[in-house]
């Protein structure tokens, strides 16, 4: 066994050894003389090969000395490296420093090779001196990305409607926009071997738990992976339980809803190419939550809850129920209602949890087929869907007009569940509902609910029970299915374990 | 981050307490009540309560004793190695015939009520399987469970028993005493174990956050208890009249299948998921109860792993019982009948013991010491 196992280990090593080999052929420190500075860096980048590398050797009068500088151009300020380092160097006249005449706002100098490269990656400027041991590294990045706009899901009527894009430096700034405080800290890692994709973690360190912050972390840091694209797949990576029904970590395009979750403690993470964060540890409720809940008055935002309650109910149960009343409990239905119903199924060759799945699947499709659907053709989508197929199949006696109305219905309620994951992870458990209930009734929903209920119970987000602070309770501000008037939410969440509890004084008034 | 494991909050201490025993008010339980008080069944669960409080403080005095241990381990301390496991292995073995019976029962309920050609043992199989699945996430998890549908469960009961005494006939209750004063009061008296199960509570009291949670939980559980066992007693009887209900043997699924909500005309099947909802709790907490017996009876500190064991042994014994399990002679009466000297003999014993032993000035130097 030994003899097996041993090369299995070995074999590791020398595999990250041939990832590193390219490394190994760029010298480690920069050297003296800039004609083999050049070489090694046309080698490396292989230019001219390589379409948008910039390398370009001037002359600096005053000093008399060769430059080169060297930047990538599609995801550089050309502006920049124009006026702040081209034109000083080659206008200056005084004997100055090199220092001295860059002049753009960032300037660090880096005599490790690696580094170097890593920071023309990364956008930003070169200049390599003849005669130096270190290169100036000018700050000049500039990527494409679109503008601040509003995001298309998690809309509001009511509030910001900023989103996030896909520059986490734009990101970053939305979010310093709402919470000017020196404690809001963007702390960078390195979640990727070979693409190198920078992870920003972003907490308030008067507020966040330390072992929380550790907990983070410490998983981020356990990850072994070549390239992380976005935010989207790192979820995937560090969530609790990947294969779970339920999510773990809530997704946002808003950055209103990151600096709430900041500002109570939660840790939130944040990358380029993400139009979106991640809040961690998430709890049920920060599913059911949307942002626009804090904004309305307490009575209107608890009635939009209040319809949240009865849309996920009913697009959890409604195809369920029937199934069950037709199959099971037949004296529930009041008798002329349930007359109706037979004579219309009276034509319909199908038992009932055919029909029902029939049309769940075909909302499911038309659902997806208006997601991927170009544009221009969107709205056949809509006739071909709604008209024919509903119609259609009514007349044709595939489905009963009732099952259009109960799928219908639950297709349509399922749309108030504003969150992406929460609206899959609910759509899916319907497809198990429907199942129980067809082999045993109520009884069969209930035992699954049940089996549901005690599995997200057991779940855990980073350590935080997931049904929080609902049970097992903490202190917190009881914003759960219903929320509290601002006045009385004082507390942060209490499973957070933040270093402040009370988010505001009492007022004298309020307390008698 | 997390808190202690296993240990739950008041709130799911009450949950789990209310929904153990006050289930009891919708099976075969209050048959047995019928048979000897008549119409004045609804005052035997306020006496009974008032009998029961004697042992139950008891209980809970010398549980305080003991603070941070269970029944089981104090049962040990106090009578001793031989005794105190003969004792526990008695206890085990009367919940274990209690779940096997009572599952049977349960089954029996939904199998006649609602689903009358399912198969018995699949009907079984889902409740333990359930059960099991529920028990083996851990006490925590039951209490969760049990706090998130608490209240519903309750505001469900509520409802289908203020709909039976809105629909009942207030002259059924008369005479107030039915069969005498002095025979409702010792036929109130002699049923009291239907509390029994308290015994076994007992042994999650350590789980509970706080000694005060504990007793105040058990308090106020007690209260809602005796309040929905007096009103279900009384509508029932509200409803049928008491002959009629001497006949049932499921009165509560008898009268929600009786009255009306507005224009349904059949509420049953609304009220029965609530029902489900505390079934499933209580043979949890059973199941949990039983392997932590086992548990420390056999000296298995992981004791959680034998939970599905137990259940599916629990399947077996429960399909080779006759069927209908009416058919055995009062089962429920039996398992009452063992478990009364437990709830009303042993608080005394133990809690001389405890005085003999001296434990309260243990108790009272350790923490002095500390």
């Amino acid at each position: 066994m030994k003899k097996f196992a041993r090369p299995k280990y070995k074999k590791k090593p020398s595999d990250q050894g041939s990832k590193n080999e390219k490394d190994e052929q760029i010298p480690a420190l920069l050297f003296a003389d800039l004609q083999d500075n050049m070489r090694v860096f046309k080698k490396t980048y292989s230019y001219p090969d390589n379409a948008d590398i910039v390398l370009r050797k001037i002359k600096v009068p005053s000093l008399n000395k060769e430059v080169a500088t060297l930047f990538i151009k599609t995801i550089t300020d050309e502006n920049i490296v124009d006026k702040e380092i081209i034109k000083p160097l080659t206008l200056s006249t005084e004997d100055k420093k090199i220092d001295d005449i860059l002049t753009g706002p960032s300037v660090k100098k880096n005599n490790q090779m690696k580094d170097i490269i890593n920071a023309v990656n990364q956008g930003n400027t070169a200049v390599i001196v003849d005669g130096e041991l270190e290169a100036y590294i000018v700050d000049s990045s500039k990527f494409a990305s679109r503008s601040v706009s509003e995001p298309d899901t998690e809309k509001v009527v009511k509030g910001p409607n900023e989103g996030f894009n896909e520059q986490v430096m734009i990101n970053i700034s939305l979010i310093r926009k709402r919470i000017r405080s020196e404690n809001l800290m963007f702390e960078t890692q390195t979640v990727s071997k070979r693409a190198k994709n920078q992870l920003y973690i972003a907490y308030d360190k008067g507020l966040v738990n330390d072992d929380l912050l550790k907990k983070v972390k410490s998983r981020i840091n356990q990850l072994d992976v070549d390239e992380i694209q976005t935010l989207a797949v790192l979820e995937q990576y560090i969530e609790d339980r990947p294969q779970s029904l339920f999510p773990s970590i809530l997704y946002t395009v808003r950055p209103d809803r990151a600096v709430n979750a900041i500002e109570n403690g939660f840790i939130v993470l944040m990358m380029d190419n993400s139009p979106d964060c991640l809040v961690v540890p998430a709890t049920f409720w920060s599913f059911f939550h949307a942002s626009e809940d804090q904004y309305l008055r307490v009575m209107f935002g608890n009635f939009t809850r209040g319809l949240r309650i009865i849309g996920i109910f009913i697009t959890l149960f409604i195809s369920s129920i029937y199934v069950a009343l037709t199959d099971f409990h037949t004296e529930m239905i009041p008798p002329d209602l349930l007359l109706a119903i037979a004579s219309t199924r009276e034509k319909v060759p199908f038992p009932i949890i055919v029909e029902v799945l029939i049309m769940e699947l075909e909302f499911e499709l038309i659902r997806e087929a208006g997601i991927r659907v170009p544009a221009p053709i969107g709205p056949t989508i809509g006739i071909v869907g709604a008209l024919i197929l509903g119609e259609a199949a009514v007349q044709a006696n595939i489905v009963s007009p009732i099952v259009v109305i109960v799928v219908a219905l639950g297709g349509l309620s399922s749309f108030v569940i504003g969150d992406i994951s929460l609206n899959f992870s609910i759509r899916i458990g319907r497809y198990f509902l429907i199942v129980a209930a067809y082999l045993f009734g109520i009884y069969g929903m209930t035992a699954l609910f049940i089996i549901g209920l005690a599995y997200m119970s057991s779940l855990k987000s980073f350590g935080v029970p997931y049904l929080a602070p609902m049970t097992p309770s903490y202190q917190s501000s009881d914003n759960t299915l219903f929320r509290k008037t601002q006045q009385q939410a004082i507390f942060r969440p209490g499973y957070l374990k933040p270093k402040d509890m009370q988010k505001k004084q009492v007022k004298q008034d309020d307390t008698t | 981050m997390t808190q202690p494991e296993q240990k739950i909050g008041i709130k799911e201490y009450i949950a789990i307490f209310t929904m153990m025993i006050g289930t009891k008010i919708a099976d075969d339980t209050p048959t047995f009540f019928y048979n000897t008080l008549y119409n004045a069944a609804w005052m035997a669960p306020i006496i009974n309560f008032l009998a029961v409080m004697i042992p139950i403080y008891l209980y809970i005095k010398v549980m305080s004793y003991y603070k941070g241990q269970n029944l089981a381990d104090i049962v040990i301390l106090l009578m001793g190695k031989f005794f105190g496991y003969a004792v526990l292995l008695l206890l085990w073995i009367i919940l274990s015939v209690a779940i096997i019976l009572d599952t049977s029962i349960y089954t029996d309920i939904i199998a006649t009520t609602y689903f009358p050609t399912t198969a018995y043992f699949f009907i079984l199989a889902i409740l333990l399987g359930v059960c099991a699945y529920l028990a083996k996430k851990g006490l925590e998890q039951i209490g969760s469970v049990a706090w998130s549908l608490f209240l519903y469960t309750e505001v469900a009961l509520f409802i289908a028993l203020g709909l039976c005494i809105g629909q009942g006939k207030f002259t059924f209750l008369f005479p107030l005493f039915g069969p005498g004063e002095w025979d409702v009061i010792k036929g109130s008296v002699t049923k009291g174990s239907v509390y029994a199960d308290f015994i076994y509570v007992l042994l999650i009291a350590p789980a509970v956050k706080s000694f005060g949670d504990f007793k105040k939980g058990t308090w106020i559980s007690m209260i809602i208890i005796v309040v929905s066992a007096t009103m279900a007693l009384a509508s029932y009887v509200l409803l049928f009249d008491y002959p009629s209900v001497q006949m049932m043997k499921y009165p509560f699924h008898e009268s929600i299948r009786f009255v009306e909500l507005v224009f349904l005309r059949n509420i049953e099947t609304l009220i029965f998921p609530f029902w489900l909802t505390a079934v499933f709790v209580r043979f949890s907490v059973y199941l949990y109860f039983s392997a932590m017996l086992f548990g420390k009876l056999f000296r298995i500190k992981d004791f959680e792993y034998i939970i599905p064991s137990i259940a599916t042994l629990t399947i077996f014994l429960g399909m080779m019982l006759p069927s209908p399990i009416d058919s055995l002679e009062h089962p429920r009466e039996f398992i009452l009948f063992v478990s009364t000297p437990f709830l009303f003999f042993m608080p005394i014993i133990l809690f001389i013991l405890a005085k003999w032993k001296g434990a309260k000035n243990n108790a009272v130097q350790k923490e002095q010491s500390k």
